[in-house]
């Protein structure tokens, strides 16, 4: 396995925003990055560092780890 | 976001200029943004830079088609021309990317700040290859042949080079990333 092989980090952020009728843009805005890397985000194609975790987490009152997994979200949960 | 305009004079923006890119407030330049247009525009840019860099050649195939005045004439427009077209080139790829290859970290998002310095570490590659075969013309080209002496002071392959290596980031950037 490569040293710096890059794990897969799942997460409900586009959940977490819907519920809390908010656009990628207003997410974005209020986290401080641009929209597109929101939706990176979302599609999991880019794995925030921990102070952009934190911040996304406290913005959508969610705990760090209700938001992010390294283990897929069970549906519906 | 503070009025005044800040010039980063060592990555040669501006702060407005930067962030008007990064929002989606002027469309004009939009349909530059897709990556198949990127692409071409990358193509069109590599085309362009290797027109300049044989325009060293360019005496010589101007003492082959015509021997009066006009070629000169002819010669000059088409050599300021291509430099032109170049520079117009480089600008719309700076554009196409939203100046991010050239943004200092303060204006970028992290993943922004990861794209950009992942371009420049294979912009670094392909330069590197850029310089070798350089290297290999200045080595073997005067075997070859492949120089000739009128007018042919290496100063268009210089141009080519600067362009070059002022580019290859954002033509990394423009090929590989899927959105800008």
């Amino acid at each position: 396995m490569s040293r710096n092989q890059e794990e897969p980090v799942n997460n409900r952020i586009e959940e977490a925003r819907l519920a809390h009728g908010l656009s990628r843009q207003e997410l974005a805005d209020k986290v401080g990055v641009h929209y597109q890397t929101i939706g990176y985000l979302e599609r999991g194609e880019y794995s925030p560092s921990l102070a952009l975790s934190l911040r996304i987490a406290k913005l959508l009152k969610q705990e760090v780890s209700e938001l992010f997994s390294l283990t897929p979200f069970k549906k519906g949960k | 976001m503070s009025k005044k305009n800040k010039f980063y004079w060592f990555e040669g923006v501006t702060e407005k200029g930067v962030n008007a890119l990064l929002s989606d407030e002027n469309p004009k330049f939009r349909w530059l943004r897709t990556q198949r247009n990127r692409r071409v525009l990358v193509v069109l840019m590599a085309v362009g830079l290797v027109l300049t860099a044989i325009g060293s050649y360019w005496p010589a195939m101007k003492s082959v088609f015509s021997s009066n005045g006009v070629s000169l004439v002819v010669y000059s427009i088409l050599a300021i021309s291509v430099i032109f077209l170049v520079l117009g080139g480089y600008s719309l790829l700076r554009i196409s990317v939203r100046s991010i290859a050239d943004a200092p970290d303060e204006l970028l998002d992290e993943r922004q700040v990861v794209v950009r310095n992942t371009s420049y570490r294979y912009a670094y590659y392909a330069m590197g290859y850029l310089i070798l075969g350089l290297f290999l013309l200045m080595l073997f080209g005067p075997q070859l042949q492949m120089f000739q002496s009128e007018g042919n002071d290496g100063s268009f392959l210089m141009i080519a080079a600067l362009f070059a290596y002022s580019s290859m980031p954002s033509m990394v950037m423009a090929w590989r990333e899927r959105d800008i």
